[in-house]
């Protein structure tokens, strides 16, 4: 059975167990290939390009400048959600992520990565400078299973809780179900933690405003 | 228009004057807003204004009340850059968010 994330000396730890650990894990393999695949699909470098990955990077960039024309957001539902548009206008919305998709699917995917890693280790110890970026993937886990579940509003959410607390049966809906709300039980109790050593700031604008 | 009353501006006067200045500057003011969706927690998004704006605790879950009941709420104001920025950040922590022309 597993335990919440609790703050220590070093950081964060929660004690899963290894199935729990692959399960993650393996959701956040099926992230990194849908961003992948989204990744292949915008990518506008004619073919026999040079695949040097030393490369990649610039190529993301040149593949947004090199071109005027806007980005139509995905058709995929999860990716829609992961990648969503930055403006209301649809034209609008295209022009922009024609520049900033590239890079916002990398910060994802390597949040994911770092996951990933992180989740090789048991007990699941996560390092203050890491946390935020565990979090953050944890966070495209829910999205993502959310997105799946078709979680659009506050009853949705009250019909996966149900779900996930009274099935047995074990069709594929009720057990991402329970998948979403073990991972929102993990994500609570990081954030928990978190926030508890986050230092309090006051900036300018809060003062002024106040 | 000149004025027979010199110098004391009213207050309007003086909002008006800035907005003048920002349009002559040739940019538009933008801002960002976040929008409510019923998958990000409450402590997350909380942590999210927190940490990414800066903002104290207080302030921080009064954002995020306001997005949860009111369904959005404006958390930066700036030139187009910074809006640009910004949403991105918010799209990075996976929080629904769109940037737009400030009223």
């Amino acid at each position: 059975m597993a335990t919440a994330f609790r703050a220590t000396t070093k950081g964060y730890r929660a004690d899963l167990d290894q199935h729990e650990r692959r399960l993650l894990s393996s959701l956040c393999a099926d992230v990194i290939t849908l961003l992948q695949n989204r990744e292949k699909e915008t990518d506008s470098t004619p073919d026999g390009a040079s695949e040097d990955p030393d490369f990649a990077h610039f190529r993301a960039e040149m593949a947004g400048l090199g071109s005027d024309e806007p980005l139509a957001a995905p058709t995929d539902e999860v990716l829609r959600r992961l990648l969503p548009d930055a403006l209301a206008d649809e034209e609008e919305a295209g022009h922009f992520r024609r520049l900033s998709e590239s890079s916002l699917r990398g910060a994802k995917l390597a949040d994911l990565r770092t996951a990933r890693m992180l989740l090789e280790s048991s007990p699941l110890s996560i390092q203050e400078d890491v946390a935020p970026v565990f979090g953050r993937a944890l966070n495209d886990l829910r999205l993502t299973l959310a997105s799946r579940l078709n979680l659009e509003t506050e009853e949705d959410a009250e019909r996966v809780h149900e779900l996930a607390l009274a099935s047995r049966s074990k069709d594929s809906e009720s057990f991402m179900a329970e998948i979403y709300t073990f991972i929102t039980w993990l994500q609570e109790s990081l954030f928990s933690a978190m926030t508890e050593f986050l230092p309090e700031e006051e900036t300018d604008e809060d003062t002024g405003a106040a | 228009m000149s004025s027979a009353q010199g110098s004391t501006l009213s207050r309007e006067e003086t909002d008006l004057d800035s907005e003048f200045s920002q349009l002559l500057s040739g940019q538009r003011p933008y801002q960002v807003v976040v929008w409510n969706d019923p998958v990000n927690l409450m402590t997350y998004v909380s942590w999210v204004f927190r940490s990414y704006f800066g903002h104290s605790k207080a302030r921080a879950k009064e954002l995020m009340l306001q997005v949860h009941h009111q369904g959005r709420a404006v958390v930066s104001h700036g030139p187009r850059e910074k809006a640009e920025q910004d949403v991105t950040a918010m799209h990075q922590f996976g929080l629904q968010a769109t940037l737009e022309e400030a009223e």
